[in-house]
């Protein structure tokens, strides 16, 4: 009776990868994902114009519809704003804080929400009920009041939206991290760890924590399109990054006001970055989660 | 009526040549005369039946030319291992398969009447009332939102129109048939509130409702308890002479086919190798893999001897290191492991709410399991003991106990004199010397770690090995337990049950422990890899002198395995002693009941 020789090695990485190509509409999903950081990263080396250098701004081309060729001899592609900027530029340098500031929260919250969770599972206890009464508390509150109420607070300021921005949101982490440690840290495999037994951090770190980021990548994906959001509502409404940082939230703001003269192009442009780059977002993080999802596997 | 002629159909030939069984040899007496006016024509005739799977990385042939047939009232069971298509097989005959299978040839006649290729609406006008089956897992397939009553009551209105009251009375009388004590009240249950046994009775009684011609068993017992499963073996004996039905019974555990099943057809690799009757297969095989089968199988083997199929060609061990702190305070008067008066309690936790609302006296409080209740053993050094009991009976926490995984709530384990957990509010394992072996291979290694990082680990973090030499430790680990110790960089998924068994077993002896605790290592695999599992303990256990504590439910594996052997009954040892004189001479009255559960294989 032979046993079956082993498949040829594949990582964990490597088969997770070719399932995800089986849904192109995730692939084209990452696709536009990569392309916006891609952009958003060299916004200075892509954009036809710096649109924060004052030097570089002629208040005669402001308010100007799609198409416009200003005085600098380009088009404007997508039209220029009230000061004279051109939108495309803007978006592209609003991109590049929007998503620093959505990938910076999101991963300050993963940091503080997965520690506090997988610690929370692991001490069990008091420990345990203390830091998950908190955290549900702060799930009873929509993350966006205490946003709000987190950044009336600690004034305005890149640092300041960020540290609202984690506070805000650590908790649907620790949530997750508390649920799926929770689980495997019952699971054989933990209980043969202890039995060698091996010290608490190397059980914690190389055996529980690994084990419980399929569903926390799913989360963060989720997060980071949401911080990102959240930060574009709070300048939008005025109390989150300063003038001189201009997100999309803000480049929405700014146009607004023309919405109803006709010059549409102000705010919409933005907005429809904005969305394109939340939707995209959140496609790849559904595919992931279809992936992890052992009910939906074949 | 004579043994017709036997043996292995050609593969893949054109033209099937049903194996004519003959009429029911044994136990026909109770059959009532209608039953036999017809026993020309089969019942079912199955003829080069084969269904594949077409799958993205190539077809699978889960059945591949099957042919049998059975007459009216015939008991047939169906044998083989995982995978080798026993179960599809009974499937494929009531037309419950899920794309990507598909029948790809081959027919299916019951009464002369073609069931392959049938509209869906006809098959489902025949499965439940013509044929019915009864799957593994009874949780799985009662709704558990339904009381037993109505769940019956809509397998009946699947075939008939019946009103309420006559619903009501049916599903009693159902469950009555089936041996259920008090079905009056009974009927009015959710599933959640019976046992396992119950809840598989409840299936047996759906299946049986429209007095069906054929039932097909999908391993009806594998689930069960070895005390329940005997009853349900007898009750479905009954049942199938009492009503006349046919009976296929599908199982990998060739004991309990013998001791319902006339006849018996042997599946391997989607084909039937041997098929006859039961006395002449299981004692006189004809085909290799047969005979193989039965030679794994420690019930027939010498206790303590190497299982005919299961040897292999493994390297030695590495040698043993030196132990750094061999026990300075080591007591002669104590033997080597020592359980004292060890207790455990799981009681769920109550919140704060509950709590509140106990002290108003609104509730009671939550109810505790008493696990493990004071236990008291020891272990010869060098001895092999095997702890028996069914589930729920505490032997699992008892292992974990000992091994360290789990702080007792009173009594202490020692080794060597030494306790085994530190001492203190929050008790850890601080000996490395008691090293355990987990009964899922798929569930006890991290499936995120190269196996051989998993090996390597624990020796590396105790310092039993450097760096330098962990690689060339780990392959002589792996060569020991019969890998190739090539496959260090691999994941646990890319290897069979069996391979990470013997995974998980270098894991556990690369720290080179003195005590293993083997918490059913070999209940999840199939017979022939068990026997090769079986022969790797034995062979491990003379060279390094291991001492074992061997936890198992399967009486056959404990009495090859080990010296003496202690019953577990609810929390408590109700008898120990040498395993030979236990298995002869029970004293305890559930040893007894334990013993005579077992369903036994013919001799030859």
């Amino acid at each position: 009776m032979k046993q079956p020789v082993p498949a040829r090695e594949i990582s964990p990485v490597a088969r997770f990868w070719a399932e995800f190509q089986e849904s192109r509409v995730a692939v084209v999903a990452l696709g536009v994902v990569v392309l916006m950081l891609g952009v958003a990263i060299f916004a200075p080396l892509v954009a036809p114009q710096n649109p924060y250098d004052l030097a570089n701004l002629v208040l005669m081309d402001a308010r100007r519809p799609p198409g416009f060729v200003g005085s600098a001899g380009y088009t404007h592609i997508l039209g220029t704003d009230a000061q004279g900027r051109d939108l495309f530029s803007a978006i592209l340098y609003g991109l590049r804080i929007s998503l620093q500031m959505g990938l910076i929260a999101g991963s300050l919250a993963f940091t503080l929400g997965v520690t506090l969770g997988v610690g929370a599972a692991y001490l069990g206890g008091r420990w345990e009920a203390f830091i998950m009464r908190v955290v549900d508390l702060q799930l009873a509150f929509p993350a966006i009041l205490l946003a709000l109420v987190l950044s009336a607070l600690l004034g305005q300021g890149k640092m300041q939206l960020i540290a609202a921005l984690a506070a805000a949101q650590y908790a649907y982490f620790a949530r997750t991290a508390h649920g799926a440690a929770s689980a495997e840290r019952g699971k054989d495999y933990v209980e043969a760890v202890l039995s060698t037994p091996l010290p608490a951090k190397r059980v914690v770190l190389k055996h529980i924590f690994p084990n419980c980021l399929p569903p926390l990548i799913v989360v963060a994906t989720v997060q980071v399109a949401s911080a990102i959001a959240l930060e574009a509502t709070l300048s939008f409404l005025g109390v989150g990054l300063p003038v001189t940082e201009p997100s999309l939230g803000m480049l929405i703001s700014n146009g607004f006001q023309y919405m109803l003269s006709g010059r549409y192009w102000i705010s919409i442009y933005p907005g429809i970055a904005l969305i394109v780059l939340i939707v995209a977002i959140n496609l790849v993080g559904d595919r992931i989660r279809d992936q992890v999802n052992p009910r939906l596997k074949r | 009526m004579g043994v017709g002629p036997l043996g292995e159909r050609s593969p893949g030939g054109a033209t099937p040549i049903p194996i004519p069984f003959p009429t029911r040899g044994k136990g026909g007496a109770s059959r009532s005369a209608k039953d036999l006016v017809m026993t020309d024509t089969p019942l079912l005739e199955v003829s080069d039946l084969a269904t594949f799977f077409h799958a993205r990385a190539g077809v699978v042939k889960a059945v591949d030319g099957v042919s049998f047939s059975l007459k009216r009232g015939e008991v047939m069971g169906l044998v083989g291992e995982s995978g080798s298509g026993k179960s599809i097989t009974g499937f494929s005959i009531i037309g419950l398969l899920d794309p990507p299978g598909r029948i790809e040839r081959g027919s299916v006649k019951l009464e002369g009447r073609e069931l392959v290729g049938l509209p869906a609406d006809e098959l489902r006008a025949i499965r439940g009332k013509a044929i019915s089956m009864v799957f593994q897992d009874p949780m799985m397939t009662l709704n558990p939102m339904l009381t037993i009553g109505d769940q019956i009551g809509l397998a009946l209105e699947a075939h008939e129109s019946v009103s309420g009251a006559e619903r009501r009375q049916r599903a009693i009388a159902a469950l009555a048939q089936v041996r259920i004590p008090e079905p009056e009240t009974k009927v009015d249950f959710y599933p959640h509130q019976f046992s396992g046994g119950m809840r598989q009775r409840v299936a047996i009684a759906i299946a049986l409702l429209h007095r069906p011609r054929l039932i097909i068993c999908d391993e009806p017992t594998t689930a069960l308890d070895v005390s329940i499963q005997a009853e349900i073996l007898t009750e479905m004996k009954e049942l199938v002479a009492e009503l006349g039905t046919a009976l296929i019974w599908i199982s990998h555990d060739l004991a309990t086919v013998a001791s319902i099943a006339d006849h018996v057809c042997v599946m391997r690799y989607g084909k039937i190798v041997e098929a006859g009757p039961v006395l002449q297969v299981l004692t006189r095989p004809q085909h290799p893999y047969t005979q193989g089968l039965l030679d794994s199988l420690p019930s027939r083997a010498k206790p303590g001897a190497m299982l005919a199929r299961g040897a292999g060609t493994d390297a030695a061990p590495p040698p043993r290191l030196p132990r750094q702190a061999e026990s300075g305070h080591r007591r002669a008067d104590l033997p080597y492991v020592v359980i004292e008066t060890v207790g455990k309690r799981f009681q769920r936790k109550s919140g704060v709410l509950r709590l509140l609302a106990q002290k108003a006296g609104l509730v009671g409080p939550l109810p505790a399991v008493q696990a493990v209740d004071t236990v008291t053993l020891s272990i010869a050094r060098g001895e092999a003991l095997g702890l028996v009991g069914e589930s729920g009976s505490g032997k699992s926490t008892l292992g974990r106990i000992v091994a360290g995984i789990y702080a007792p709530d009173s009594g202490h384990v020692l080794l060597d004199g030494e306790p085994v957990m530190s001492p203190g509010d929050r008790p850890h394992k601080i000996t490395t010397r008691i090293q355990t072996i987990f009964q899922d291979p798929f569930a006890s290694l991290n499936p995120r770690m190269r196996i051989g990082d998993s090996i390597a680990e624990g020796p590396l973090a105790h310092g039993l090995v450097s760096r330098a030499e962990a690689a060339t430790y780990v392959a002589q680990w792996l060569a020991a337990v019969g890998l190739d110790p090539a496959f260090a960089g691999r994941y646990p998924h890319q290897f069979s049950g069996g391979q990470r068994q013997r995974v998980a077993i270098a894991r556990a002896l690369s720290m080179q422990p003195d005590v293993v605790v083997c918490d059913e290592p070999v209940a999840s695999l199939d017979v022939s890899i068990q026997a090769q599992i079986i022969n790797l303990l034995l062979r491990l256990r003379q060279e390094l002198g291991l001492t074992l504590l061997f936890i198992s439910h399967d009486l056959s594996v404990v009495r090859h395995l080990c010296d003496r052997v202690a019953i577990m009954h609810r929390g408590r040892i109700v008898e120990s002693g040498p395993a030979g004189e236990v298995y002869d001479n029970p004293r305890d009255a559930y040893t007894k009941r334990l013993l005579a559960a077992v369903p036994v294989l013919p001799v030859a």
